[in-house]
């Protein structure tokens, strides 16, 4: 069996969204906060190291975004099999998050937003548009 | 960037960029060695080749498979003795080894011919037999030929046989890592979608990257079958060649060794849109949250859940035994791959050592950009390290012991540093919650292993104490611990067997009601 075209060359060919630390300009009590939750993350978690760029970008968007709906109470899409792969680790994050930094708990739901938000863009750049792993850019598996 | 130069390999200037010191501050922006490139010539590498990487590795634990190289049978070496992927059908793919047996004549006439007779000899010779894999050579594949012909003319000869043809060369790669690379993407090319499973249940899974090293497959497919979860095949220890035909039909990839195995899953996911779940089997935390991870994905949790309270409560007391035992201890983590990052963190967290090193045979930045986020500050993170590297950083960290291969191994013993085999364990398996206790049971008794004080003494010169008792392990290791700890009816030592995996193959497992066939709920948090 040939194996089948790639669909979805553009996306593999990315761009970078970020040139420099999105964090770097944050007030002292944010930047803490987000080293608290991207330490968790690097420590405990897998999923925001697959082997390329434009997989990364999505496994980050999809299990910060579900995350930070969680954190928020709100309802989360589980529709798909994929989606759900997503939700799973979401979970895993928001009960970690919850239980070792009680003043996320504390925060409104606006502030949990904007503060995922920056961890987004801060894992974003430490496992893509910063990282010095030249194979994330490879278009093939 | 935080390079670290070694002394021994000023004269090969490029190798500097294969180490790095995690300092204060670093992150992966500024502190990542290279990775996965051509070893340099003068280096001494302890890499394998990437025929190594696709038959040693990942082809040969299939277990119901006659598994050929078509080469010199020098190539085979890596097979009797020195590998413990184990299977449940008596070893069958450790215990026969077969290779074409190519020789010089056969270089300059072509091996074809001879490659037909071995594989029917083969077949012939293990008639119940009926599944083959073919492995390509660097000889092999320079004089061209043409495995796959005589791979299909085979197949109609001989009715109902059905081979694999692997072509991943020595040479097609600069390390094993390029040989997993193209055994995955072959696999999924040839075999999957090539056969129908029965579905029993309605969770299913594939295992993959995952090679039952002592067992360690089958430890965990316990804990999967006790959640009623269908593991429809594995990638690939103790795995069934037709079981993995059958890949197509799982509902998630739990993806364990991503190192060896993430394309295979990658392009499932790409090509039949299963999704790809990392989990890791090491550690009580990280099982725990993977059991528990799997259990959310087919909203059955609350099994997942039952198996984490019973198993924590039988062994944590003895993890903590051997964790109040081994705190403070200095760890070389000197790994081929994937076991850098899946132990970085965990042996620190739950067994109190603290990793001063980490380094890869054949891991990419990819797994660098893991292992040295799992460290901490002050780590010592090596590419593709030479021997001479390897005995100068043992002499610059002093660790307590080194976890790595059996040829490193030797080596760090000579210079009276313990040595774990990490990538086939001592006293395995080392997945799930009694096998963490028995990776430091293990760790325990090669620190404390009164041999090391034996071994420092020259008999030719020093003077012998006669006045002096044999230390036991239980002395040393308990010198300086209060009393509460040596004096604890909470805490013991390992109580489990020596054999701990047989008998989970003689065990039944409670039936769960399925759902309407089709239907798999989900619950929401």
């Amino acid at each position: 069996m040939a194996t089948p075209k790639i669909k979805n060359m553009a996306e593999r060919k990315y761009e970078k969204v970020y040139t420099s630390n999105p964090v770097a300009d944050a007030d002292p009590e944010t930047k803490e906060r987000i080293a608290q939750l991207e330490n968790y993350i690097m420590k405990h978690c897998l999923w925001q190291f697959n082997s390329r760029g434009w997989d990364r970008r999505k496994q980050n968007a999809g299990i910060l975004g579900k995350t930070t709906q969680l954190l928020c109470d709100e309802p989360v899409d589980i529709s798909t099999p994929l989606e759900k792969c997503y939700w799973v680790d979401a979970v895993c994050l928001d009960r970690a998050y919850r239980e070792l930094f009680p003043w996320i708990k504390t925060m409104t739901k606006d502030d949990i937003k904007a503060l995922m938000k920056l961890l987004h863009a801060r894992m974003d750049w430490l496992t893509i548009d910063g990282s010095l792993n030249l194979e994330l850019t490879v278009v093939n598996y | 960037m935080p390079y670290h130069e070694f002394e021994v390999s000023k004269v090969i200037p490029e190798r500097k960029q294969h180490a790095v010191i995690k300092g204060e501050g670093e992150d992966l922006t500024s502190c990542l060695p290279a990775g996965y490139l051509n070893t340099i010539p003068g280096s001494i590498s302890e890499r394998g080749c990437a025929y190594c990487g696709a038959k040693h590795v990942i082809g040969t634990p299939m277990k119901d498979v006659i598994h050929i190289s078509h080469g010199p049978v020098g190539c085979t070496y890596d097979t009797w003795q020195t590998k413990r992927y184990i299977s449940d059908n008596d070893n069958f793919q450790l215990k026969y080894t077969f290779a074409t047996d190519v020789k010089e004549k056969h270089i300059v006439f072509g091996a074809e011919k001879l490659l037909k007779q071995n594989i029917i000899e083969a077949f012939k010779a293990f008639p119940e037999t009926k599944r083959m894999t073919i492995y390509q050579t660097c000889a092999t594949a320079l004089i061209g030929d043409d495995i796959n012909a005589i791979a299909e003319e085979v197949m109609e000869e001989l009715p109902g046989t059905d081979i694999f043809v692997c072509n991943s060369p020595g040479f097609a790669g600069p390390s094993q890592s390029g040989g997993h690379h193209k055994i995955n993407i072959a696999w999924i090319n040839q075999k999957v979608g090539t056969l129908e499973p029965t579905i029993t249940s309605d969770y299913v899974i594939n295992y993959v990257g995952e090679y039952n090293i002592q067992g360690d497959q089958e430890v965990m497919t316990d804990y999967f079958k006790r959640m009623g979860i269908q593991v429809l095949s594995t990638f690939t220890g103790n795995g069934s060649y037709d079981d993995l035909r059958t890949m197509h039909r799982a509902h998630l990839n739990v993806l364990e060794c991503a190192r060896s195995a993430e394309y295979i899953c990658d392009e499932l996911r790409e090509r039949y849109g299963i999704p790809r779940l990392d989990i890791d089997g090491f550690g009580f935390k990280a099982l725990s949250d993977s059991l528990r991870k799997i259990g959310l994905f087919f909203g059955i949790e609350e099994r997942a859940e039952a198996i984490i309270a019973e198993e924590t409560a039988r062994w944590l007391p003895e993890l903590e035994w051997y964790k109040a035992r081994l705190k403070g201890k200095k760890v070389c983590l000197w790994p081929g791959g994937s076991k850098l990052w899946h132990w970085a963190h965990a042996i620190q967290e739950e067994m109190g050592v603290k990793v001063v090193s980490v380094y890869t045979k054949f891991g990419h930045q990819g797994d660098m950009e893991k292992g040295v986020s799992r460290c901490g500050e002050g780590a010592l993170a090596i590419d593709d390290p030479n021997e001479l590297e390897g005995l100068e950083a043992l002499d610059m960290l002093k660790p307590d012991v080194i976890f790595t291969g059996k040829r490193p191994g030797e080596m760090a013993k000579k210079v009276n540093v313990p040595y774990l085999n990490a990538h086939a364990y001592h006293n395995g398996p080392y997945k799930g919650f009694e096998g963490w206790v028995r990776f430091a049971r293990d760790i325990y008794n090669a620190i404390y292993s009164p041999i090391h004080k034996l071994s420092l003494v020259d008999i030719s010169k020093d003077e012998i104490p006669t006045d002096q008792g044999f230390l036991t392990r239980r002395m040393l290791s308990d010198r300086n611990l209060p009393a509460e700890i040596t004096g604890s009816s909470e805490l013991r030592e390992y109580s489990g067997k020596y054999d701990s995996v047989s008998a989970l193959r003689e065990k039944t497992y409670p039936e769960f009601p399925r759902a309407e066939a089709g239907a798999v709920e989900v619950v929401a948090e």
